[in-house]
């Protein structure tokens, strides 16, 4: 479906230079004298890198028919990330490198959503927040009460994530998968 | 559109009021006359980049078709003409088919005043000083984001650049292909830029938009570009060079805060420039205005050599209250 630029919103997927990307900002922005532009943030889903482009507001995008399906997480390996359908058990995979630092943070069985392009599989629709069990931690330094201290501790999926000092081994925190950040303790 | 009531910007509403005041101490020390303006107009100039609200006036059988103003230069121009010299408006402008961003609303505060006797760059001097009178009014010192984190942002001086070296420097064309526009578009298509169904207009505001915007503005100072090429030239007086015209923008955190020109004061020109300016936006089906002729008229009069200058208020509150978009300073929003 074709759109005018200025309508684009966050979240859709669109062809951009041949790739195919998801607008993660969209702001309208015309200069004081001259033709107003939507300013773009666009991530390409192949090298899940972000660009930034200026559309004319009136210019023509394509917007993609895109579906997102709820997904089991089964595992990874070197490269892929596996996923199925648990209604059909299809199976899907997706590179590590497209799905990005967030898969750190997947465990095995999770259920998450998958977006799919012409029954391809593009990306995933990353979680707001995941719940994770700590496996490894020091405990706070005697003495240390500097407020807002932190320490690093490795959660049930391997990565280390930083949390107060009085977050301790055995106990269940919550993560901002996207950028990594200690919410809270479940 | 909703009424959004935000009292918790209580604060950067107060920052609000405290530039208001400084700007009007500024302008009262430096001879520039506070005007009092309209609004509501039963003519416009015809701009084909900006869209405007229309309404109508209702006294029994009697309607007339009234506009509100996109910006205050239809009536302080005439007041040039007339030998008001040197004056500024504070107030409300309005542009539609505009949305909320965090840089724009609909409905927006600009500041526009004009200095008698003195071309674009002596107005960059002056509109520095502004920037540092109000600073110095200030509490809290203004901030921008650099590669190496906060920084406050000095009003001493302009990181000060042609649009001929910016576009060298951040986006590798060359002086020869920015004043060619063969060569412009051959470049913008090597960057990969849609050329089809495009002027050199937008081409140029893509790639500025896109490619250098986001570099300015953000080493401390305030980025001052100049020497734009004559199509972006709006109303501005051409130089010697005939390539370039005598226009400044300015820029704060990769943001245009404010622009101003030496006014082209040759009516013919204005003239011819009125009529393209209404058969673009009649081309473009924007809304068919009333087109104010006797702003022409003044004009043959004689406009003073002078230098206009518009800033978008909001956008230079948002500097000093450090905030990331224009909502944020206001108590109450249409969203």
């Amino acid at each position: 479906m074709k759109v005018n630029a200025g309508n684009l919103k966050k979240g859709e997927f669109v062809f951009f230079q041949g790739e195919i990307c998801q607008v993660q900002k969209a702001d309208f922005y015309s200069p004081g004298k001259g033709s107003a532009l939507m300013k773009a943030r666009l991530k390409n889903l192949m090298s899940a890198k972000n660009v930034d482009y200026a559309y004319k507001s009136n210019e023509q995008v394509e917007v993609l028919d895109v579906t997102s399906v709820e997904m089991q997480y089964l595992y990874k390996d070197n490269e892929n990330l596996y996923f199925m359908n648990e209604r059909t058990f299809d199976q899907s995979s997706l590179p590590i490198s497209t799905v990005g630092k967030i898969s750190r943070f997947f465990k095995d069985g999770e259920k998450m959503f998958v977006y799919f392009y012409n029954d391809k599989p593009l990306s995933i629709r990353p979680p707001s927040s995941v719940k994770l069990k700590i496996i490894e931690a020091e405990d706070a330094a005697k003495g240390d009460t500097v407020s807002g201290a932190k320490k690093p501790v490795r959660v049930e999926t391997g990565a280390v994530v930083m949390v107060p000092i009085f977050v301790k081994i055995g106990e269940t925190i919550s993560i901002n998968p996207e950028t990594g950040e200690y919410t809270g303790r479940v | 559109m909703k009424i959004k009531t935000s009292l918790k910007n209580l604060h950067n509403y107060k920052v609000y009021l405290e530039v208001e005041k400084a700007v009007h101490e500024f302008m009262k020390r430096h001879g520039y006359l506070k005007t009092d303006l309209p609004v509501l107009s039963p003519a416009l100039i015809p701009e084909s980049y900006l869209e405007i609200f229309e309404t109508e006036f209702n006294y029994f059988e009697k309607k007339e078709k009234l506009y509100l103003t996109p910006s205050p230069e239809i009536f302080l121009k005439r007041l040039l003409v007339a030998g008001i010299g040197n004056c500024y408006y504070l107030g409300r402008s309005f542009r539609n088919s505009e949305p909320n961003s965090f840089w724009h609303l609909p409905e927006f505060t600009m500041l526009e005043f004009y200095k008698v006797g003195i071309d674009y760059l002596k107005m960059a001097d002056e509109v520095l000083k502004m920037l540092r009178y109000i600073d110095n009014k200030l509490k809290n010192p203004a901030f921008v984001k650099t590669s190496a984190g906060k920084q406050k942002l000095k009003f001493n001086k302009w990181e000060k650049y042609s649009v001929a070296e910016v576009f060298e420097k951040f986006t590798g064309i060359k002086k020869e292909a920015l004043f060619n526009e063969k060569l412009f578009f051959k470049k913008a298509k090597e960057k990969k830029y849609n050329i089809n169904i495009t002027t050199y207009e937008n081409l140029f505001s893509q790639i500025l938009a896109t490619e250098i915007e986001p570099k300015l503005g953000v080493n401390g100072y305030p980025t001052l570009l100049y020497d734009y090429p004559k199509q972006m030239a709006s109303l501005a007086k051409l130089n010697d060079d005939n390539q370039t015209a005598q226009r400044c923008e300015f820029y704060i955190n990769g943001l245009e805060v404010g622009g101003f020109c030496t006014e082209l004061n040759d009516y013919k020109e204005q003239q011819k420039r009125f009529i393209s300016e209404s058969k673009r936006r009649k081309q473009s089906k924007m809304i068919n205005h009333t087109i104010d002729k006797d702003f022409i008229e003044a004009l043959k009069y004689g406009l003073p050599f002078c230098t206009g200058a518009g800033i978008g208020f909001e956008r230079l509150v948002m500097i000093y209250a450090n905030t990331q978009s224009i909502e944020e300073l206001k108590l109450i929003n249409i969203v």
